[in-house]
């Protein structure tokens, strides 16, 4: 009931929108060309689903590849952060600084140096998505509470012992957080490196349709790519839950 | 026996505890009482080795002639809060600091759950700490440090955090604890009834700066402290925790 109640009102304005879509474009008589109505993408998603699915599977590889070895840099360098506090205050600036660059000037580049491949689209992907998590975590490690810390230390705990026993655990929280914000870009990072140079997914399949004037199909690849980001959130809520039940405790401390 | 000497802690420029001496005999319930800021928390933090890093000390402590580097695993130290860690069960928990000691899981956790009944925790080895009371909290929390096997006990203020009725259930569960299991206990406290109530002997504190003015023996045994029995020395409590507040 608890599912029905969070999730029917998104569905409720969903159909509203996509209905109210559909209705402007018919009463108005806009050309396809400019705004294709919700059938004509669906339509388009139909007839266009095997190219899609072959394209969004190399979309999915890029991202599961990016996105995975952004969450295993993020946390070796939070932890080497949390670590190393002269690492910590050289470090952040420049992190914070690795931010401002624009993914549209970036994009090219990482062609320009690396290539085609796996590669550029690889370290696109990290280096949009791997930063709220490092955040995240290095917030998340700030929340132990000095008594948990002062316990573990009379009973001859040192440093990495505190980490592991206390502060991992404690942000845990904070890290799932900055990988549900990361997860939301790593879709739409990928689809820009793919953009920019890409022999196969859809970043290039958009390009090419849009080339073509196919604004439907261009809108059915960016639903399958809102899709693939609503799966990998509904992926890390599961994997929250099946790993995290005793993480979600209440703090007393 | 352990021996504190000379202990000084200083913010800055500011001296919190000067020149502090006091020991600590086997087999004994000591508190330490004192008005708020004097520095009581500061000594048994010190002692447990886990002193604020903003806060220089300097001192010695000593347990039977040799002199310690804290923290040491004769000293096992209680927090004010119960610090069980709320991702962990009651077991684990209890187990933590024999893990950290080096004893490998499994040896901690079957050396701690016989350990259960005694502290009237028997089918709580699986819960989580929110689902235990505040009184079989304070429990774990004393079956974690006392299971370290230390021999000296250093409690912050253990009680101040549970209702009336089970703080008074809880005093009289310690004593009876430590009567079975005895070791040298400092118990910091600004209860002066509490102090009464539990305490084999009574160290005083003054502030600016901290130091002990008053060493008072109870040697009313337990069972015959009532409130006439305790009411000079009550009166002494107040009379010099008044003075050093004015």
């Amino acid at each position: 009931m608890s599912v029905v109640r969070h999730i029917l009102p998104a569905v409720i304005l969903a159909i509203a929108c996509l209905g109210g879509w559909e209705a402007y474009v018919a009463l108005t008589g806009t050309s396809p060309l400019v705004l294709p109505a919700p059938s004509d993408v669906l339509n388009g998603l139909r007839v266009e689903r095997t190219a899609i699915a072959r394209h969004a599977a190399a979309t999915i590889g890029v991202a599961s590849v990016g996105f995975g070895l952004s969450v295993l840099f993020a946390i070796a360098v939070s932890v080497a952060l949390h670590f190393a506090g002269w690492l910590r205050r050289g470090m952040m600036p420049l992190l914070v600084a690795s931010q401002t660059v624009p993914i549209v000037a970036l994009a090219p580049l990482m062609v320009l140096w690396f290539g085609f491949g796996l590669l550029p689209k690889v370290l696109l992907v990290i280096l949009v998505t791997f930063f709220p998590m490092v955040v995240s975590l290095m917030a998340g490690y700030a929340t132990l509470p000095r008594a948990f810390r002062d316990q573990l230390v009379s009973m001859g705990a040192g440093r990495w012992q505190v980490f592991r026993r206390a502060t991992l655990p404690s942000a845990r929280g904070h890290f799932f957080a900055g990988l549900r914000i990361s997860a939301t870009y790593a879709i739409v990072a990928t689809i820009f490196a793919e953009y920019a140079g890409a022999r196969r997914g859809l970043g290039i399949y958009i390009l090419t349709a849009k080339n073509n004037f196919r604004a439907d199909l261009v809108l059915s690849a960016v639903v399958v790519s809102a899709l693939l980001t609503l799966a990998l959130l509904a992926l890390i809520q599961l994997v929250d839950r099946l790993t995290g039940r005793r993480y979600r405790r209440a703090t007393h401390a | 026996m352990l021996e504190v000497t000379g202990l000084t802690i200083r913010a800055g420029g500011t001296a919190l505890v000067e020149d502090l001496s006091l020991d600590l005999a086997t087999e004994r319930l000591t508190c330490l009482i004192g008005p708020s800021g004097c520095g009581k928390s500061s000594v048994i933090k010190w002692l447990s080795g886990v002193l604020a890093l903003e806060l220089q000390a300097q001192g010695d402590a000593r347990l039977d002639e040799t002199t310690l580097s804290l923290p040491h695993p004769a000293i096992a130290y209680q927090p004010q809060q119960d610090t069980l860690f709320p991702w962990l069960t009651i077991l684990e928990n209890a187990a933590l600091g024999l893990e950290i000691r080096g004893a490998p899981r499994n040896v901690a956790r079957d050396k701690v759950r016989p350990l259960f009944s005694t502290f009237g925790l028997q089918g709580h080895e699986d819960s989580f700490p929110d689902q235990l009371s505040g009184g079989m909290r304070q429990r774990a929390a004393f079956l974690r440090t006392m299971v370290q096997d230390a021999r000296v006990l250093l409690l912050d203020e253990p009680f101040s955090a549970l209702d009336a009725v089970t703080r008074l259930k809880m005093q009289d569960w310690l004593t009876a604890r430590l009567a079975d299991d005895p070791r040298a206990v400092l118990l910091v406290t600004h209860d002066l009834f509490e102090a009464t109530q539990i305490a084999d002997r009574i160290l005083v504190m003054g502030r600016n700066p901290g130091r002990i003015v008053a060493d008072i023996p109870v040697t009313t045994p337990r069972i015959d402290r009532t409130e006439a029995s305790l009411a000079d020395t009550r009166s002494m409590l107040k009379s010099l925790l008044l003075e050093d507040t004015e």
